[in-house]
């Protein structure tokens, strides 16, 4: 049960980080500027952004879990779950975010979520 | 226009995110055999937390895993530099077949025909998800040279 539960806060948090990160970096703007200084003030006005803070602890948090699940449940189970986060990626993005899906993205979606049911009960 | 790169800029694309994928897959290998023995000093207790950071640390198989992901980030973030993430995104879908069949080979982990139809569809549906992100109208994607195709 403590897999699933592992599982469940990787892939949540996997998704947070990503919608966070993309957010702030969109409001940072393009990086077009490649120079040691830009990039230096660049980095430098990521730091003072709370949502890209959020993301990047999102991102360890992701980190974690996966180090954490590889340590009792094997690498082949942990990798096809994961990919569970396009499944909760498209939901975020037609719920949340109110985008359009595509029938291709569902059709995807759904091809992962029954594959990873494969992979669970095989 | 010339474009004369066009050949040769998809090999590289190709090159770059098979060994890309490569290196995450191997990544994920040693990360696994690297956290294995560290799971018996796992505690809830913070005063047993010290040791496992040192342990972690300590750990060449995660350091080798750490290495080999950044290296998976940053070919991956290069490629997306001339060619799009719609095309880059299908591509690397792949992974999940290569960290089975590598955890199958280098870990002895057993992988059933059942487990491997379940990794197919998940590589197959990761693979929608990511093309599905391409605009319809703009076919355009490696073929640009790396030239703004508005322009």
């Amino acid at each position: 049960m403590i897999e699933v539960l592992l599982i469940t806060i990787m892939v949540l948090a996997d998704s947070a980080s990503d919608v966070l990160v993309a957010r702030s970096m969109k409001r940072i703007g393009p990086v077009d500027d490649f120079k040691p200084r830009s990039l230096l003030a660049l980095a430098g006005r990521v730091v003072r952004c709370p949502s890209f803070l959020l993301g990047i602890t999102m991102a360890a948090v992701h980190f974690g879990t996966f180090l954490a699940l590889l340590s009792f449940v094997e690498l082949s189970v942990v990798v096809p779950a994961g990919a569970l986060v396009y499944v909760t990626g498209t939901l975020g993005a037609r719920l949340v975010l109110h985008e359009r899906v595509d029938r291709r993205r569902w059709i995807g979606v759904g091809l992962i979520a029954a594959g990873v049911a494969l992979v669970a009960l095989a | 226009m010339t474009c004369g790169g066009h050949m040769g800029l998809a090999m590289k694309t190709v090159l770059f995110l098979a060994i890309a994928v490569v290196a995450q897959a191997a990544g994920n290998v040693c990360l696994a055999i690297g956290i294995k023995p560290l799971a018996v000093l796992a505690s809830f207790d913070p005063g047993a937390w010290p040791t496992l950071v040192a342990a972690a640390l300590s750990n060449p198989w995660l350091w080798a895993g750490t290495v080999l992901l950044i290296i998976f980030t940053v070919l991956f973030t290069l490629v997306l530099s001339w060619a799009d993430l719609s095309l880059a995104m299908p591509v690397v879908s792949v992974e999940v077949v290569v960290n089975v069949a590598l955890a199958a080979w280098l870990l002895g982990e057993r992988v059933e025909p059942l487990h491997w139809a379940g990794v197919a569809l998940v590589a197959g549906g990761v693979a929608l998800v990511a093309d599905s992100a391409r605009p319809p109208v703009a076919t355009a994607t490696i073929s640009s040279c790396g030239e703004d195709p508005r322009s």
